[in-house]
């Protein structure tokens, strides 16, 4: 069986092997490297990787677990390259992208902010954005908004927050439940990958 | 008005045409049934769906994307012929 490379992300910390799980139930993942730009990937039996939760979740877990101690460059789900000299290529090719997006997210993390309006409530939405935009923006870097993809969201936003602002972070998001309660009900996740914050296409080959 | 850029678009369809791809294009829309998706994992995370309900509906869900994205697809080839009634 052919085995082709699955990619999660790029880090410049360095070459390694952990014994984690990744996208197809593989195991190790590990580093694909060129100069200081390392790939982190599993092997894996198809170009194109099933959709699953499960997978969704295995890709995501590994960007979660490495995070902890390392900078990296999250890739989304789906990356597949048909061996190490592809992807050496893609790394060469792409240092500068590399070196600035490594750069961006280096000591910081992604938060995901949802307000949801309670069953019924009606709330000035406009009013709430705003509030909610200033609060947090003041305790973080940058912030992406998402897609409303339900009547009843009001906010969906990612916000890229340093390590030294996470509990300051961790507090304005105590004040603005506290404030809504009864109106909205919020969702408050992560750390995760800085998924939202890196802006680099790559052409799987 | 979206009526007619399309037929100014293709001057050769005519609106019975024009009126079928849009009910498809309605029926099977693909971003409405994934956004529906995404609220239900929303409500099931926030505690408002049980486990049960929101299994059955996002697989329910599931199933009409399925073919959603199959019908855009024959739609897109030019397969597609609904009888005009």
């Amino acid at each position: 069986m052919t085995q082709y490379l699955y990619a999660y992300g790029v880090t410049n910390d360095g070459s390694f092997e952990v014994d984690l799980t990744g996208v197809d139930n593989a195991t190790p993942v590990y580093t694909v490297d060129y100069r200081r730009y390392s790939a982190i990937v599993s092997d894996i039996e198809t170009m194109e990787p099933e959709q699953t939760d499960e997978n969704a979740r295995l890709h995501d877990d590994v960007l979660q677990t490495l995070i902890e101690d390392r900078t990296v460059v999250p890739m989304r789900f789906g990356m597949t390259f048909k061996n190490g000299r592809a992807l050496k290529g893609v790394l060469r090719g792409g240092q500068r992208a590399f070196r600035r997006a490594l750069m961006n997210v280096d000591g910081k993390v992604e938060l995901g902010v949802k307000l949801v309006t309670e069953e019924g409530v009606d709330v000035d939405r406009e009013a709430v954005r705003k509030d909610v935009t200033e609060r947090l923006g003041e305790v973080s870097d940058e912030r992406a908004e998402n897609d409303l993809f339900s009547d009843r969201l009001v906010v969906n936003d990612s916000y890229l927050v340093a390590h030294e602002d996470r509990e300051a972070f961790n507090e304005v998001m105590g004040d603005l439940t506290e404030a809504y309660e009864g109106e909205l009900k919020v969702q408050y996740t992560g750390p995760w990958a800085p998924y939202n914050f890196v802006d680099i296409e790559i052409e799987a080959q | 008005m979206f009526i007619l850029d399309r037929l100014l678009m293709k001057p050769f369809l005519t609106i019975a045409d024009t009126l079928h791809t849009m009910a498809v294009n309605e029926v099977y829309d693909v971003g409405a049934i994934q956004d529906e998706l995404k609220e239900t994992r929303l409500l099931y995370e926030l505690g408002e769906l049980d486990r049960e309900t929101y299994e059955v509906r996002s697989e329910q869900l599931r199933d009409d994307l399925e073919l959603a994205e199959e019908m855009q697809q024959k739609l897109l080839s030019g397969n597609v012929q609904v009888a005009q009634t």
